[in-house]
């Protein structure tokens, strides 16, 4: 009898302290704060996929759309400083919303510029801001509360030049966040908002946090 | 009145039938009491609305108990007990029932009416039918509003829609516009909704707001918030790709104190492109309306 007694209390000694240590490795386990690190993002943004200068799509079905380049799907890890470096190639078409020519949730509040001025000549500087009929696009995650206008190349530019926007941003914890361009850029559609405006993979895309 | 006489084979099904719904119309109705109806008391607007749902559905309980429990006592007790193909009694019109669902449907609906007018003349109502609101630039307080009696001057905000984004701009603070929409507690506020490009549709759950955001037009919205705290800004219009995450769940309701702390960091940064932003106006139109190509 005492022995059949001691292998029950034996036993359900051995549940409580499964239970205990389920409980405590697993249940009440608070995940480590991530180690923040730093991600380079380099893009290239067109006034039509046909003339990108460092990532061609020749076999992109639209191209002569406006596009960001090489993809626009991100992938970048949580709670990190992405450092954004974007070469804008294309010409300024103006914000519907003058607003979004302020920059919004970047580090610092400013982007470094290169670009040309109204002579051609090659200019540099910090920006907060820009002329907001001068965007040719904008890089915008809103649920991260990043907003950076891109200056628009100068008609004085000589071909193929490039404005070389850098900024960097924090990301969150993971998730998908969209990002998007605010300035109606997509050329013959009603209000700017149509063809790669309204397609996946042109002037959108997602932000892969994880 | 013969005519009314119920038959004697079916007063006790009559009975069972009235006591049932009695008290499963009371649990009911207690029941549907306890519930926290949406959009819940953040605003009086909202909190108005939630009191039109829990009546309504007070009111639509009864009957919807009595329609349940109909159809259930019917397939109970008078199913068809044989494999036989018979047809039942035909139906002749009743006199008591005619007159009792005609009755009790008018009165119903006479006073689902009488509550919805009463509702719609009240001050408390978000757009009020005939009211403009104060002309845009005006100083609160001075003309027109639904609200604009109580709880000092109207704050006038503009919630400005667009693919994919809502921002807005407050007139009474210079037109500064911003990112995201805070409102101080116990301020009558009075929203512009409008849109810079196709339509959208404003929707703020929590302040029992929703309002077409069309361009060209200054949609006209009342709201006085009661209680501090987050609300969250959805588009409610199918308005494109991104129409899904035409969102912000960082709306605020705040005390005077913090948001006369958050607007001024707001006209700060508003100053750096101010001059670039054009003047307050009612609405917009969407300029240009073809890119070029």
């Amino acid at each position: 009898m005492i022995r059949r007694i001691s292998f029950v209390a034996a036993g359900v000694v051995i549940v409580v302290i499964a239970m205990v240590a389920f409980v405590g490795l697993f249940m009440l386990r608070q995940p480590g704060q991530l180690e923040g690190t730093t991600t380079k993002l380099h893009l290239e943004t067109v006034a039509a996929l046909s003339d990108a200068v460092e990532w061609p799509r020749p076999n992109d079905p639209h191209p002569d759309w406006v596009g960001y380049l090489p993809t626009t799907t991100w992938h970048v890890p949580a709670n990190s400083t992405i450092e954004v470096q974007i070469d804008q190639e294309d010409g300024a078409s103006g914000l519907r919303n003058p607003f979004w020519g302020k920059a919004f949730g970047i580090e610092g509040g400013t982007m470094h510029v290169k670009y040309f001025d109204d002579q051609g000549n090659p200019q540099e500087g910090d920006m907060s801001s820009i002329d907001p009929t001068m965007a040719a696009h904008t890089f915008a995650i809103p649920d991260l509360g990043v907003f950076v206008p891109l200056l628009g190349v100068g008609d004085n530019a000589a071909p193929g030049t490039q404005n070389i926007i850098t900024f960097s941003f924090k990301t969150k914890g993971p998730g998908v966040y969209r990002w998007q361009c605010f300035v109606p850029c997509a050329a013959g559609t009603l209000f700017g908002n149509g063809g790669p405006m309204s397609t996946m993979g042109y002037m959108g895309g997602t932000l892969i946090v994880t | 009145m013969g005519m009314f006489r119920i038959e004697e084979a079916d007063r006790p099904h009559i009975v069972r039938l009235l006591i049932i719904w009695v008290i499963l119309s009371a649990i009911g109705i207690v029941a549907v009491l306890l519930i926290n109806y949406p959009p819940y008391d953040q605003t009086v607007q909202g909190q108005d609305q939630a009191s039109t749902l829990r009546l309504l559905t007070v009111l639509a309980t009864p009957v919807f108990i009595g329609v349940v429990m109909m159809t259930v006592y019917s397939a109970i007790y008078f199913r068809r007990t044989t494999t036989e193909l018979v047809d039942g009694p035909p139906a002749l019109g009743n006199t008591p029932v005619q007159i009792a669902w005609v009755a009790i449907s008018a009165i119903l609906v006479l006073f689902l009416a009488v509550v919805g007018i009463a509702t719609l003349s009240s001050e408390n109502v978000a757009q009020a039918v005939g009211q403009p609101g104060r002309a845009i630039g005006q100083s609160g307080g001075q003309t027109g509003s639904a609200t604009s009696s109580s709880g000092g001057p109207e704050l006038q905000v503009q919630v400005i829609a667009q693919q994919w984004y809502f921002t807005y701009r407050y007139a009474d603070y210079g037109g500064v516009e911003t990112t995201h929409l805070y409102l101080p507690v116990d301020r009558p506020v009075e929203l512009h909704v409008t849109s810079l490009d196709i339509i959208h549709s404003f929707w703020a759950y929590q302040l029992g707001v929703k309002a077409d955001a069309n361009p060209g037009v200054d949609n006209i919205f009342h709201v006085t918030p009661q209680k501090t705290g987050s609300f969250q800004v959805r588009c409610a219009e199918l308005c494109g790709l991104w129409h899904g995450h035409m969102a912000d769940s960082s709306g605020q309701v705040v005390s005077q104190s913090d948001f006369d702390t958050w607007i001024a960091q707001q006209q700060t940064d508003f100053d750096t492109i101010a001059k670039a932003v054009p003047s307050y106006a009612p609405f917009y139109f969407p300029e240009p309306k073809l890119k070029a190509g």
